[in-house]
């Protein structure tokens, strides 16, 4: 059972006021599972298959685009590729609602980095905030990341597990999708592709994912981040799974839902002495 | 090391799908996915849920892929038994009846089969049946089971039974209630991650059974 | 295991995941599965400086996270750790003590001393105990004592030994080591033993696997070499 501690004085009621996660409902919500077996809503995650890669002169990264709620597709288009910086951007599998906060807050600490220090931001700097964050709070920020950036000292490909630990590689997939797109990726990876072959690759491992693994679907997104141009994202660079039968439904007659009562309420009234300032 | 984890060994799978089954004034139209999966992976795209029982008796079943076969190959030993017995195929109500008793006598280890049986009765009426995992039927005029089977109720309900809807409209002929359940199926593979890849679409009607298939989605 | 009762006494965790998926429990109040080095590591100290080994083999449950992973990582110019556990542990574990003892390595003015890189390790294993799930292997050399190996497994203590193996792959070489070890060998023999000891572990133990990395690190240089795992020159 979760252990809550209630605060004791005006120092622990300012500690949680803090800023960063509120935990205010935990004691009801533990309270609610023991008495009343109520549990807490489930989140939307993206069962998902993302990949990325190294090639000559650029990172190359990948996602679907199937965010589903259990065994239902929630969103049949969704971006997994988030901006961090014009240079870096990342793939995202796991909790959707932990993967658009935690992309967003990176993006918005680089953004202040990169004023501050007037240079252009490093993939490992974003690699460690992320990873000693999600690491502060024990894989509960369920945030499994394929980060990818070319800064400086040149391209940089890291995958970043939910508990924290980082592993930078050539080439890497994760999600659920991952087995099926790291076949295809062990398979053709070689660190002497060039960036139309890198994308083909990509395109192929998500493929397989979105194909092979139930939780992928939908179409494919690429991202390029090269040198000179920075990052570039391919919405629906593929578009494997157009809808194949749409029937011709005649429109519903007006008037076929009966209504019961009307009522209509004035809610904006217009004040006459009220003057509009520049 | 992990905190412990308790592994439990369960004798049912899950293997998804959708299907539905329309009654008609002398037809019946009956749909079903292909698509057998286990988790989030896909044992195959092709493999169908429907058994022909007699001319004029088709049985569908989603849920657990093992016990539908078995279900399906036990009912049809007792329709030769009867056709043998009787010097007639079974009728549909007849079916029916028996399949509840045979569902009922695994009341404590159940088929993990949630079947849909759809025919023309003796007075040629289409006859829908909705049965439950344990044998509970009744004769409905249209129904559907499996995975998908909550989102494909209220689509059948507005355009079939017209609930909640004060405008007269036509029932659908043939060719709509078909055109339905093509649409109904393509939508239902669209947000259902275990319904989807084919399907197969059974017409019953006095001419006998005619099939057709159409592609699904494969992701 | 004694040092591990506060763990075990967490509640019964019932959870069902399905198979093949590594971020699939849909119970997101839980958190998720971690990574862990399934692993061998060893170190072995010579006359003069210390060999290191390890595999490279990364595994969640089943599936191979990383098949060419660094598990010896550098803390200082001449102090390696071998890390074994759990990946983010170790990983943070490392970052701290680097940081730490680079900020005492600028205040001291010369190169830290390995007791103290791994009194740096154990004071915060030990501490954490509770919440860390870190086996380590601190190597190295210096001028004060020469070559040195300290093993801190799992409750956070720190001893002295001359050699040192740890990890899931390392008691199926346990008893290759008491035998064929002995004290006074040569740079060179170490090395030899310490690949053959990995190789050996790696092909029978299923968490350790991919490559075998090893560092030699003496008063002049480090040597780092690397053997893959389909050109093992050991084997059963």
């Amino acid at each position: 059972m979760v252990q809550v501690e209630e605060p004791q004085d005006y120092v622990d009621v300012l500690q949680s006021h803090r800023g960063g996660f509120s935990f205010e409902n935990c004691k009801r919500n533990a309270y609610l599972a023991a008495q009343a077996g109520i549990k807490p809503p489930t989140a939307m995650k993206s069962g998902t298959t993302i990949c990325g890669i190294v090639v000559k002169d650029a990172v190359i990264l990948a996602a679907d685009t199937r965010a589903t709620n259990g065994p239902m597709v929630a969103d049949k288009n969704c971006e997994k590729l988030h901006y961090i910086a014009k240079n870096i951007y990342c793939a995202g599998a796991g909790t959707a609602a932990d993967l658009q906060h935690t992309t967003e807050m990176m993006e918005s600490q680089i953004e202040l980095l990169r004023m501050a220090t007037g240079t252009q931001p490093r993939v490992c700097t974003v690699v460690k905030r992320l990873s000693s964050m999600l690491f502060k709070y024990q894989g509960y920020i369920g945030c499994a990341l394929v980060l990818g950036g070319f800064d400086v000292t040149g391209p940089h490909l890291y995958q970043i597990y939910p508990h924290g630990s980082t592993d930078k590689l050539p080439f890497t997939t994760m999600g659920s999708g991952s087995l099926a797109a790291m076949a295809i990726m062990e398979a053709e990876y070689n660190e002497n592709m060039s960036i139309e072959e890198g994308k083909k690759l990509v395109a192929k491992a998500i493929r397989s994912g979105i194909f092979n693994d139930l939780g992928s679907g939908g179409n494919v997104d690429v991202c390029v981040i090269t040198k000179d141009a920075g990052g570039n994202i391919l919405r629906n660079y593929e578009k494997p799974n157009e809808r194949k039968f749409r029937a011709q439904h005649k429109a519903f007659p007006k008037g076929t839902t009966p209504v019961i009562k009307e009522t209509i309420m004035k809610l904006v009234s217009v004040e006459t002495d009220v003057v509009m300032r520049d | 090391m992990q905190a412990p984890v308790e592994h439990r060994w369960s004798p049912y799978a899950d293997n998804g799908g959708t299907c539905l089954g329309v009654a008609g004034e002398d037809f019946v139209v009956v749909a079903a996915d292909t698509r057998l999966s286990q988790g989030y992976s896909i044992h195959t795209r092709d493999c169908s849920k429907v058994t022909q029982l007699t001319d004029k008796c088709v049985i569908v079943s989603c849920g657990m892929k093992a016990d539908a076969i078995t279900l399906h190959k036990h009912l049809k030993a007792r329709l030769v038994m009867y056709e043998h017995q009787h010097r007639k195929q079974a009728s549909v109500t007849a079916i029916a009846q028996m399949l509840a008793t045979t569902l009922y006598y695994k009341r404590f280890f159940p088929y993990y089969t949630f079947n849909v049986l759809c025919g023309i009765d003796d007075e040629g009426k289409g006859a829908v049946y909705h049965y439950d995992a344990i044998g509970s039927f009744e004769r409905v005029p249209y129904t559907t089971s499996g995975s998908g089977s909550s989102l494909v109720m209220s689509v059948l309900d507005a355009q079939i039974a017209k609930g909640n809807q004060t405008v007269d409209t036509p029932p659908l002929d043939k060719r709509g209630i078909v055109e339905l359940a093509k649409d109904v199926l393509s939508s239902v593979g669209e947000r259902d991650i275990h319904t989807g890849d084919y399907a197969e679409i059974f017409l019953i009607d006095a001419s006998g059974v005619t099939p057709t298939r159409f592609d699904l989605k494969l992701d | 295991m004694d040092f591990l009762a506060p763990r075990s006494a967490q509640e019964q965790m019932v959870r069902h995941v399905e198979e093949g998926c590594p971020y699939r429990a849909d119970d997101v109040m839980a958190p998720e599965q971690a990574v862990s080095t399934g692993t061998t590591i060893m170190a072995v100290e010579f006359d003069g400086g210390v060999v290191m080994g390890a595999d490279s083999r990364t595994s969640t449950g089943q599936y191979v996270a990383n098949r060419a992973s660094r598990k010896i990582s550098k803390v200082h110019d001449k102090i390696f750790v071998c890390r074994c556990g759990s990946a983010a542990d170790t990983q943070a574990l490392t970052g701290f003590v680097v940081n730490y003892l680079g900020q005492h390595a600028v205040e001291l003015g010369k190169q830290p001393t390995v007791n103290t890189a791994a009194n740096l390790f154990k004071m915060i294993a030990y501490n954490n105990k509770d919440n860390l799930l870190a086996g380590l292997i601190v190597a190295g050399y210096d001028d004060k004592r020469g070559g040195q190996v300290y093993s801190i497994p799992l409750g956070g203590s720190r001893i002295r030994v001359p050699w040192a193996c740890d990890g899931s792959g390392s008691g199926y070489i346990k008893g290759f080591i008491d035998s064929h070890y002995r004290p006074g060998m040569s740079k060179a023999e170490c090395l030899e033993f310490v690949q053959k000891a990995l190789c050996f572990a790696m092909s029978r133990d299923g968490s350790s696997g991919g490559v075998v990395r090893t560092l030699v690190i003496t008063k002049d240089k480090v040597e780092e070499s690397m053997i893959e795992g389909n050109k093992l020159p050991f084997g059963p």
